[in-house]
């Protein structure tokens, strides 16, 4: 169980609190109750004694000794009863001393002469006797005839201290087996009411840019998992107002901008046509043309990403052939690898097939097989690889171009991001053409990921959900033939003589 | 030829018309949808292109009215919006062609000239620029009699430039003509076939056939008729 975790870190804080009561109550019971037991006793011990006194002594005078042990001894029992009794006359020897009881739990015969110093009767208190303590007391009694006596009574310490260990016992192993209990059942009802926000985090997890029409679980219960799925529900419609604002402005800028683009096409060219011009005029004409075109070229991308983070409202979704995709999107522009003698090779795994929209999956074709033909250098290598991972189309374009710098990775699919390298090149691009690739993948439920080292080369990784049952498309004729993986390089391309 | 141009704005109403006007066509402007339905029901128009985004009526609506009275005229939509599902429900709603804004004259030139030909079009098998013929049925090319080997979007690209000589085809145009609406506007492809192209067709012979037009594009044609 993860430490940090609030399911975890309550039932702590709630044994732990549980755990003290319970140590301060028992102990508050233990004592208690030896304080109980031992007031039980010493009150016993004095209140015998003092019966004895009134019932037996009272008669010394008449009745003599011997009628005093044999009541005493008959109405005790001390022997039985485990008590110790002893009779002591004031200015005389002892009057009665009860025998050792039959448990022979003390000596009475050994029981030092505690009166010694005091006859007129001292409180309980525990002495030692023979080697086990016990509680003894002493009562001054004085007959209405004058005698004084001193009735000593006691009892073995022994009995309370067994009762007083049977608590101890009944708490020592009680109070763990209670604290277990509780901290499980603890553990189960938090769970239990962490449940909701457990559904709620992984709700939220879910929702990204493309689904954020979506909202979390709300259980209406009325407790505060409820007030805090209501509040991140609103929370995440803002977001959705706040995303679909951003997207519905740059979409706007791009209409806005497509008329005065038309107006200064237009104006430009009929500028261009009419007029008879100097070179110098026509070449600036040809200058701003092309600039407007570029302009052009920017908003129609931005149209594109900003119609894609809308989300999959416009991706027609058919079973595309990556594989075979790959190939003929790079026969396409085999002029341009031609021409800056770039190698293509492929490592294809024969029908892979994705749920998608052709021309757009063919577009990520084409811009990244567009900037690896830009950065990589005359006569080198881009490989394309398609294969299955875990359950997911993997599309890879591979290049030794010049890389990318570990700092300015994070940013590659940014809009309008370019590194320092690409910006330096005239390669006239607007920097969204890896944005693209993104919007593109993202809307298609798949992402992309990019590996480089600088100098080595790029590597653009794209993954695609794979069509409802093509792992591995068997009706793919052109496909039988070949097995497994494979690497091959153009042939040539038919000519048409 | 006359044309009906609905459009509200004035600036692109008046190159268009110019352009066209130039090309010999008769133009008429409506400024909003109200006057452009109005326009077309009144006279016989050959060709309707009609702004999306109008004052009064908008363009969709001004379509489809006329669609009720007139089945026939050809309709080219003019429109800042490209979404694939406004293309759609504006075909369904009887456009005949779709041009996003910014574009280029010259394609507007050409998919009004394409919509003016509606019917069977005149394609010869053989089409003929001075010493340059090209067959479109053995899709053989031969110039000066000595015949040129051409891959196949090599043989794409001259024909298409071929079948539209005289006139200058944007690259948007040859993208979507050529390849497709995934190469659009990123690549400089069109560049290097067209380069291509020209070693074979061009570089061995004094007159040269194809032309760049600087900021618009590249046409096939005989400077020294022109």
């Amino acid at each position: 169980m993860k430490t940090k975790s609030l399911r975890f870190r309550m039932t702590i804080w709630y044994a732990g609190l549980l755990a003290t009561a319970l140590l301060l109550f028992g102990s508050a019971v233990y004592f208690g109750l030896e304080r109980l037991l031992n007031q039980q006793l010493n009150e016993s011990l004095v209140r015998q004694a003092r019966t004895i006194g009134d019932e037996v002594m009272v008669d010394f005078a008449t009745k003599g000794t011997h009628y005093a042990v044999t009541e005493i001894d008959e109405s005790y029992e001390p022997a039985v009863n485990a008590r110790f009794i002893r009779v002591t006359r004031e200015g005389g020897g002892f009057v009665y001393r009860s025998p050792s009881p039959r448990d022979a739990s003390f000596d009475s015969a050994k029981i030092a002469d505690v009166v010694g110093d005091d006859r007129s009767g001292y409180a309980p208190r525990l002495i030692a006797g023979n080697g086990r303590p016990m509680v003894i007391q002493g009562l001054r009694y004085e007959t209405p005839s004058g005698d004084a006596f001193l009735i000593e009574t006691g009892a073995p310490y022994q009995l309370i201290a067994a009762q007083l260990r049977s608590a101890r016992l009944a708490m020592i192993l009680g109070i763990p087996v209670f604290l277990l209990a509780a901290a499980a059942g603890g553990l189960v009802l938090v769970r239990k009411s962490l449940q909701p926000l457990r559904e709620i985090t992984e709700q939220a997890e879910r929702i990204s840019s493309t689904n954020i029409s979506q909202r979390l679980p709300v259980a209406r219960t009325g407790d505060e998992v409820e007030r805090l799925s209501l509040s991140l529900n609103r929370m995440i419609e803002r977001l959705e107002e706040s995303f679909q604002h951003i997207s519905r402005f740059s979409a706007d800028v791009a209409h806005e901008l497509r008329t005065p683009l038309t107006i200064l096409r237009g104006e430009l060219e009929t500028m261009a046509h009419q007029r008879p011009h100097d070179s110098e005029s026509l070449e600036m004409i040809g200058n701003s043309l092309e600039e407007i075109d570029r302009l052009a070229r920017i908003v129609d991308q931005l149209l594109v990403i900003s119609r894609l983070d809308v989300g999959q409202a416009g991706i027609e979704r058919e079973p595309v052939n990556l594989g075979r995709l790959a190939e003929t999107t790079a026969e396409q522009m085999r002029l341009l690898t031609d021409e800056k003698g770039i190698m293509v090779t492929f490592s294809v795994e024969p029908g892979v097939v994705v749920s998608g929209d052709r021309l757009r999956l063919k577009q990520i074709l084409v811009n990244l097989l567009d900037n690896a033909i830009k950065y990589v250098s005359e006569k080198g290598t881009i490989e394309l690889i398609v294969r299955t991972e875990v359950g997911r189309a993997l599309l890879g374009v591979s290049d030794t171009g010049i890389g990318i710098s570990a700092a300015e990775l994070p940013y590659i699919f940014d809009r309008f991001y370019r590194t320092d390298k690409a910006r330096t090149r005239a390669t006239g691009g607007a920097g969204l053409g890896l944005s693209i690739v993104k919007a593109i993948a993202i809307a298609h439920d798949g992402n992309v990921s990019v590996t480089s080292s600088e100098g080595v080369g790029t590597t653009v990784w794209v993954e695609l959900p794979l069509a409802d049952g093509y792992g591995v498309d068997e009706t793919d004729s052109e496909c039988e033939s070949r097995v497994g993986v494979e690497a091959r390089q153009f042939k040539a391309s038919p000519k048409i003589s | 030829m006359r044309i009906l141009l609905v459009e509200d704005e004035s600036k692109v109403a008046g190159f268009v018309k110019r352009g066209l006007v130039a090309e010999r066509y008769a133009v008429d402007v409506a400024p909003d949808g109200k006057q452009g339905l109005e326009f077309a029901q009144t006279y016989q128009y050959d060709l309707i292109i009609l702004d999306l985004g109008l004052p009064e009526l908008d363009g969709n609506t001004v379509l489809k009215r006329v669609r009720t009275v007139d089945t026939k005229v050809p309709v080219l939509i003019l429109t800042a919006r490209d979404a694939v599902q406004d293309k759609v429900s504006n075909f369904e709603a009887g456009a005949d062609d779709y041009l996003t804004k910014p574009f280029a004259f010259a394609e507007l030139q050409v998919r009004v000239k394409a919509l003016l030909r509606r019917g069977p079009v005149n394609r010869a098998s053989t089409v003929r620029l001075r010493d340059l013929e090209l067959d479109r049925l053995s899709q053989q090319v031969k110039r000066g009699g000595k015949r040129i080997e051409l891959t196949i979007k090599e043989y794409a690209l001259l024909e298409y430039l071929m079948s539209n000589q005289g006139r200058v085809l944007s690259r948007n145009m040859i993208i979507e003509h050529v390849w497709d609406e995934s190469f659009d506007g990123l690549t400089n492809v069109v560049d290097v076939y067209i380069r291509h192209l020209r070693k074979k067709v061009d570089d061995q012979y004094e007159y040269k056939l194809i032309h760049t037009v600087r900021g618009v594009g590249y046409a096939v044609r005989d400077e020294n008729q022109a």
